[in-house]
């Protein structure tokens, strides 16, 4: 009884901060569904497109850039990494895992450069945060509101492209990339401009991380892409992902619950380095469900991987 | 009008498995013609036609559509011209998307896509309009995923995005072959009569020599990458299957499938 009172109670004290740390990661979250479910492009540059947002944001900040300028000059480069990894899986027939995986490793390197350290401190800059109407800067409900507020246009104006005469020949690249061809639809450009799109997200993630902490650091990113994908599955088992509305509402829900689920978890006493092996396995076990419902005898795989 | 000349194609070259596939090959199919094209296995049926839309560049030679030279022009640029239906139901339609926006992506083919909404109630209405003449009862599932209807159905989809919007050119690669009798009936009936009324420039290759006697302007046979023989005309009219069997070098199972 002690045991939960004190663990509730150290939960609650939390659930605004966690509140506010998961509707910046939503944008990874949303990074990661982009390839993966709308473009069936498994990717891996999330990993390293998240550091490079924040090591770009951070290094911008400590030089005295406009915050919100800072968070756009990260979002471009993002978009430069995951057209860098779209190119070179269609260029040259590389696996997509494999081509995010050279780009992320490239990235670590690349991120290092762009600070010239391995860590950076810009605690004390202006922020995005401090714009909040109405609340008291450097409280986590300014970073709701904020990270709300951007998540909700994000998610408003991606709602409306995918349904355009563009964003559903977009989503057919992803659904049938032979046919969306023999309808006319460049796959090349189609793919660049998605998986571009899904990094500068996953950037802009990053970039919002670094001014609600308040430092940059190269290993920010390290296991993003685990927590993202055990985001999006709870959000996609919660919300469905039925229709085009559905399937973009699915990170922002999946990151708030998950990072609350981590949360509660830490608040019972489970130790922090032992997060990452408690989140690969449940992926893990979210992956393998549908074969053990099955039975024995291997499944079908279950992600549709391109060539 | 297709023009084909002297479209060369050899696979493995140099390597001791080399196979020439498409070997000096000329074809032409005037505009409004429906020609059907016949052949064993291996005989470069299928690569023609992927030379044709594009899928396969070929080593020599030369494309027109309509007195355009589209030899170097990638597929998702050809399409404006060319529709194509393929064997396997599955490559003709997103799976994942729903009957709706498969019609709708079919009539992007040939146009500018913009940023505008995607599925309007003009469209819907014409996409209903335009399903209702299969009788399958699709234009009542307008919003269903295309991976939960049959085979057939998925392949009468195909037809009608295919024949949508008057292409230049309508490429038919055994779009039946994989269908049972009586939907692979229907879908040809149906092809028919688009192909009928809208005068559509067709080739279709097809396995199926009742086919090949039933319908069409004219029977292009190859064999060994070169057109062996081509029947029009009067001719075309009194050709029976029997006598398009004798034609054929190797009488293999598959040719007597039709018989």
């Amino acid at each position: 009884m002690e045991f939960l009172s004190s663990t509730f109670t150290s939960y609650v004290a939390l659930v605004p901060v966690t509140l506010a740390q998961s509707l910046i990661l939503a944008f990874v979250v949303l990074g990661i569904m982009i390839p993966f479910r709308t473009l069936h492009f498994p990717d891996l540059t999330s990993e390293g497109a998240y550091p490079l947002g924040g090591c770009v944001c951070g290094v911008l900040i400590a030089a005295g850039m406009n915050p919100a300028l800072a968070i756009i000059v990260a979002l471009l480069c993002g978009f430069l990494a995951g057209c860098c990894t779209a190119l070179i899986h269609l260029r040259f027939r590389i696996h997509t895992l494999l081509a995010g995986i050279l780009m992320m490793t490239m990235l670590y390197s690349i991120n290092l450069r762009i600070m010239g350290k391995s860590n950076l401190s810009i605690f004390g800059s202006d922020s995005v945060y401090n714009w909040a109407p109405f609340v008291t800067p450097g409280f986590p409900v300014s970073k709701i509101i904020i990270a709300g507020i951007i998540g909700a246009a994000v998610f408003l104006a991606l709602n409306w492209f995918f349904k355009t005469e563009k964003g559903t020949a977009l989503r057919a690249v992803g659904s049938n990339p032979a046919m969306a061809e023999a309808q006319g639809i460049s796959v090349w450009i189609s793919t660049i401009v998605g998986v571009g799109l899904a990094s500068a997200f996953s950037a802009t993630s990053g970039a919002l991380m670094v001014q609600s902490q308040g430092f940059a650091d190269v290993n920010m990113g390290l296991g993003i892409l685990i927590n993202g994908l055990a985001a999006l599955m709870i959000g996609e088992a919660v919300v469905g992902k039925q229709s085009v509305f559905r399937q973009l509402l699915a990170p922002f829900v999946g990151a708030i619950i998950y990072y609350q689920l981590v949360s509660l978890c830490l608040a019972a006493g489970m130790p922090p380095p032992d997060l990452k092996l408690a989140t690969g396995l449940f992926v893990l076990a979210m992956l393998a469900l549908p074969s053990l419902k099955r039975g024995r005898g291997g499944a079908p795989a279950r992600e549709k991987l391109r060539e | 009008m297709l023009e084909i000349r002297s479209a060369r194609k050899t696979f493995y070259a140099g390597q001791p498995d080399e196979k020439v596939a498409l070997d000096n090959l000329d074809l032409t199919l005037q505009t409004g013609e429906f020609g059907v094209v016949i052949g064993s296995n291996g005989a470069g049926k299928s690569t023609m036609l992927n030379a044709v839309s594009g899928a396969l560049p070929l080593d020599s030679g030369q494309i027109l559509i309509n007195g355009d030279d589209v030899t170097n022009t990638p597929v998702h640029k050809r399409a404006t011209r060319i529709a194509r239906v393929f064997q396997d139901p599955m490559l003709g339609t997103a799976a994942s998307m729903t009957v709706a926006e498969n019609m709708l992506l079919a009539e992007l083919r040939s146009k500018k896509r913009t940023l505008a909404r995607g599925l309007n109630a003009k469209r819907l209405a014409d996409y209903k309009e335009r399903l209702s003449t299969l009788g399958l009862g699709l234009e009542n599932r307008l919003n269903t995923k295309v991976e939960l209807l049959s085979g057939g159905q998925r392949q009468s989809l195909s037809l009608i995005m295919a024949v949508g919007g008057s292409p230049d050119l309508l490429l038919l690669d055994e779009h039946t072959a994989a269908l049972d009798p009586r939907t692979a009936d229907l879908v040809m009936q149906a092809t028919v009569r688009a192909v009928d009324s809208l005068k559509l420039t067709t080739l279709m290759v097809t396995h199926n020599m009742q086919h090949a006697v039933d319908y069409g302007h004219r029977v292009i046979m190859l064999d060994a990458g070169r057109v062996k023989l081509q029947i029009g005309g009067e001719e075309k009219a009194n050709i029976t299957v029997a006598k398009l069997v004798d034609h054929f070098a190797v009488k293999t199972d598959a040719m007597m499938l039709g018989a």
